[in-house]
């Protein structure tokens, strides 16, 4: 089945297409996008029960985006009528005249040679499309899904009586988009769903969990996948109890794929996303060309690399969804980027300018980035291994694209000695170090890929937008702590 | 729309609802370097509308964590049980459940729109099988204006007041170290909050917030990040902040190694502060309690019974004048000289736990210790200015991140070091904090800007 197009962005369509035409008599460059997206979540714990709207990722509204011909304005709103037209175009003069308004005096804008000739490059496209789906969450119904969730739950805590509790929730997301530009007129109507299992069990005062992902492009097939999963969540959070904190290192480890793809994201490819290059932040430019991993990492992201839940077909700058090889072969071969990083760099927009929603500004964002696989086993990665570690349950990262550090924690560190785990953990684990250090020491991969949307990414510590990563297990050398 | 709002939850006969009414005017200013990037307004208005379905279900049908659900718990002296509640009164054998749902609504919906989605959302409260609890009640009250003192401006006003400050700090230091890249966001919001037992309060907010980063290019290229949040127009505050950062990245600049791996006198101060003590705030919601992921009650010595450092006291500081259920917000303490005295939360729980529902609080301030910053770097230390990203988990009470920026005493010379890692447990240091003399506020924080804490483990070199 196919997703759907909106009611109401079907019904706005004429009066957006008035709005962009007055605009352009005044501007040499207009944009309009028109979202409407609701994004339902459902959790199921053992004291707790929720459904709800998702405030983040529910929201109908318009973002118009124009060019005097070299600077950059935008205005964000969400009513539009015959009426209000006049009020929209004047909010968007009050918003170019901010330069002289609202920022000290003497101030200089950027200037982006918004040129007709920029304009021109752009392509003439009509475009519609929509993702599929097996089972539309709305169709299942609400009782479904929480009966669903709860013989999940039920079944975590059948476990053991050490386990606290079990959490378990979903969400989805439906959106369309509309994109209008002089040359453009794009529309997309997509779905993606995700769900989450979560174990508590006590150690004394301290809390032990484990937190397990699930994701598609598609609909509420993902809870079938859930179900599977639950009874093994329960006996790692129930091992977890048993876990020594870690001895500080530098160990050869296995990267299960949330971790690599945690590395590949967090370590990596912040560093790449080319508004970074613009503000001269990223230490990645000067790497072009260069190798920066071992020969066996290649890495991709893009909209359309993957079938994931950043999976779109056009971004919301109106630049189509594409598959852009980072690393090929351990040499740095381009980074992704937005339309204004593209203008201001004179290269190609990479299709990953995204906003948090129609309320917020754009910028280059990862969509599904990954390495591709290799060609071991597991069972040999873990085999050549005298001493370290099988890292598993990435938690958390941060970037650093200016001095490439790294910063990620994972839940769990399974001790391997003799090419064979001993049945110790260690928990949690800080991974720190230099990122080339890192990729320049992988030395096997896994043949099989396995990419997770479950999360989100925060440019810096805000913007949240869906994203997927992932990989092969890999075997690298890393300092934990 | 309020009024449409009202008319389809009387048609469709939903008798207990809230609704959140939002309008938000903001000027967004994106710089880099000391040029304008980009520039931004929004004008947005919007609806969230929570409705409450009750509905009964039979005693056997109740699972094991329903059953326990049910029974009050027992937090505060003098509490009610459940069974002298009149409202909690059904039929024998039934108990009394109340689900609840919400749903986005939009300026431009008909009633036809939003009756649909209203009921859709009902429908979905109505399979929400959270046990009964008493709604906020409340009375219809005065417009609560801003009483910070950038009400009274516009936004953009104030965005140019702010920026002007923030760009001064840099007019005085050298070439090599600048503000890379600069987001700021002036914003005035207008909530209104209505609810079917009374409650109709509106307030304003008006903040300047935004993120800065600083780049120092000698002796190495480096850069920091920082954020900042103002209701004031505390022009020379900010100022002084990004002075700070300034000259915090140039220390940077300097810091080469990692320190070696071992077990420190870790000192953390500044912006950690907040997101140090938020594991008290954490553990002590009634949410966290409520599910047993806390074991607090009120009196519960949150240090440990040894206590060899300082003893810890928290104030909850209240930053809006109503929470989002309506609940008048106030000032409270929260653990007084190491003792529990408040366990905080919306009405739900605290209805549970049959403890006065507070509303949820973001701002705290904790007293100044004795120990001038001075006096803590007699010995040795590894004082950590700034993670990557200082994390503290409120469930296992580990805290730690990637060290960007610390200086490390060995009690004889102090070196700055960047990189390796803290992993630390604040069950483990609680007991021996020590809290700086100096002050520190930024944003909801006010408190010592440094706490000292002994045998942290630092991954490194």
């Amino acid at each position: 089945m196919q997703v759907r197009e909106s009611e109401f962005i079907k019904r706005k369509k004429p009066l957006l297409k008035k709005l962009a035409a007055r605009l352009s008599e005044q501007y040499p460059f207009v944009s309009l996008l028109a979202t409407d997206s609701r994004a339902k979540s459902y959790m199921v714990s053992r004291r707790n029960t929720a459904v709800r709207e998702d405030e983040l990722l529910t929201a109908r509204g318009f973002v118009a985006k124009i060019s005097d011909g070299k600077h950059y304005a935008e205005y964000s709103f969400n009513q539009i009528s015959e009426d209000l037209l006049d009020e929209i175009c004047t909010q968007i003069e009050q918003t170019v005249l901010l330069s002289k308004n609202a920022v000290p005096e003497g101030m200089t804008e950027n200037d982006y040679l918004f040129s007709e000739q920029n304009v021109a490059s752009e392509e003439n496209i009509v475009f519609s499309g929509s993702t599929e789906y097996e089972i539309d969450p709305e169709e299942m119904g609400d009782d479904v899904i929480l009966k669903q969730l709860s013989e999940i739950k039920n079944r975590g805590l059948d476990v053991s009586e050490r386990i606290l509790d079990c959490s378990v929730l979903c969400n989805y997301q439906k959106y369309s988009k509309l994109f209008l530009s002089g040359r453009k007129e794009l529309e997309q109507n997509v779905m993606w769903m995700t769900g989450a299992i979560s174990l508590a069990a006590p150690r004394g005062e301290e809390i032990k969990d484990y937190y397990r992902g699930f994701s598609n492009l598609g609909g509420a097939e993902v809870l079938a996948q859930m179900k599977n999963g639950v009874e093994e969540c329960a006996h790692i959070t129930l091992e977890l109890l048993d876990s020594a904190p870690m001895i500080p290192g530098e160990y050869d480890c296995i990267c299960a794929p949330d971790v690599t793809g945690m590395i590949v994201h967090e370590a990596f490819g912040h560093g790449v996303e080319m508004d970074m290059f613009v503000k001269k932040r990223a230490l990645a430019e000067q790497f072009l060309g260069q190798y920066v991993a071992s020969e066996l990492v290649t890495m991709h992201d893009g909209a359309s690399a993957a079938s994931q839940t950043a999976t779109y077909f056009f971004d919301d700058e109106g630049t189509m969804a594409q598959d852009t090889v980072i690393i090929e072969k351990g040499i740095l071969k381009q980074g992704i980027c937005d339309l204004q990083s593209a203008l201001a760099l004179r290269t190609a927009p990479t299709g990953n300018g995204r906003r948090e929603s129609y309320k917020r500004k754009a910028y280059t964002r990862m969509t599904n980035t990954y390495f591709e696989g290799g060609s071991n086993t597991k069972e040999e990665m873990i085999a050549s291994v005298s001493y370290g570690f099988l890292l598993e349950n990435a938690s958390s990262g941060m970037e650093d694209p200016k001095n490439w550090g790294i910063q990620c924690m994972v839940n769990i560190a399974r001790e391997i000695r003799d090419g064979k785990l001993t049945g110790r953990i260690f928990s949690p684990i800080v991974l720190t170090g230099y990122v080339p250090d890192l990729l320049k020491s992988i030395s096997m991969m896994s043949e099989e890929v396995t990419l997770g949307g479950g999360g989100f990414c925060g440019k810096g510590y805000k913007e949240w937008v869906k994203v997927s990563d992932g990989g092969p297990y890999i075997k690298a050398k890393i300092r934990l702590g | 729309m309020i009024e449409r709002i009202k008319n389809s939850l009387k048609k469709i006969e939903i008798a207990d609802y809230t609704i959140h009414e939002m309008k938000q005017e903001s000027v967004e200013c994106f710089f880099i370097r000391r040029n304008l990037d980009v520039k931004r307004r929004t004008n947005l208005l919007e609806y969230t509308v929570t409705v409450f379905c009750p509905f009964e279900k039979m005693e056997e049908e109740l699972s094991v964590e329903e059953k326990l659900s049910m029974e009050k718990e027992h937090f505060m002296e003098g509490e009610h049980s459940m069974e002298e509640e009149p409202s909690m009164e059904v039929a024998a054998g039934k108990k009394k459940m109340l689900g609840s749902s919400s749903v986005q609504l939009y300026p431009e919906m008909d009633e036809e729109e939003i009756t649909t989605a209203i009921q859709s959302a009902y429908h979905a409260a109505s399979f929400v099988e959270n046990p009964w609890y008493e709604l906020v009640s409340g009375t219809a009250e005065e417009f609560v204006p801003s009483s910070g003192t950038l009400a009274g401006h516009s936004p953009e006003e104030n965005m140019k007041k702010m920026s002007e400050a923030l760009f001064a700090a840099e007019e005085n230091c050298g070439e090599s170290v600048f503000l890379n890249s600069t987001e700021i966001f002036s914003k005035r919001i207008v909530r209104r909050i209505v609810n079917s037992r009374g409650v109709d309060v509106s307030y304003e907010t008006c903040e300047v917030f935004g993120e800065y980063v600083v780049q120092c290019v000698e002796p190495q290229d480096v850069e920091t990040y920082h954020d900042f949040s103002y209701r004031d127009l505390d022009t020379e505050a900010l100022r002084k902040d990004v002075e700070e950062a300034l000259e915090m990245t140039q220390s940077r600049a300097r810091a080469f190694s990692a320190p070696a791996a071992g077990t420190y006198r870790v000192i953390l101060s500044g912006e950690q502060m907040r997101t140090f003590f938020q594991y008290y705030v954490s553990r002590s919601g009634s949410g966290m309690i409520y599910q047993k992921y806390s074991s607090y009650r009120i009196g519960t010595q949150v240090q440990g019974e040894n206590v060899r450092g300082d003893s810890l006291t928290i104030t909850l500081k209240a930053v809006e004048p109503y929470s989002h259920e309506g609940i008048p917000m106030k000032d409270r303490p929260l653990v007084d000289n190491g003792v529990l005295t408040t366990i905080h939360g919306d009405s739900r729980f605290a209805y549970y736990l049959g403890i006065e529902p507070t509303g949820n609080y973001r701002g705290i301030s904790v007293p100044v210790g004795s120990t001038p910053l001075s006096q803590m770097k007699t010995e040795a230390y590894l004082h950590i200015i700034s993670f990557s990203d200082f994390q503290m988990d409120s469930f296992s009470g580990h805290f730690g991140g990637e060290i960007r920026l610390a200086f490390l005493y060995n009690g004889d010379t102090v070196t700055p070091v960047t990189g390796g890692s803290v992993n630390g447990s604040i069950m483990e240091v609680q007991g021996n904090m020590v809290f700086s003399k100096e002050r520190y506020k930024n944003g909801n924080y006010e408190g010592p800007f440094a706490v000292s804490l002994e045998g942290v483990q630092v991954a490194g070199v």
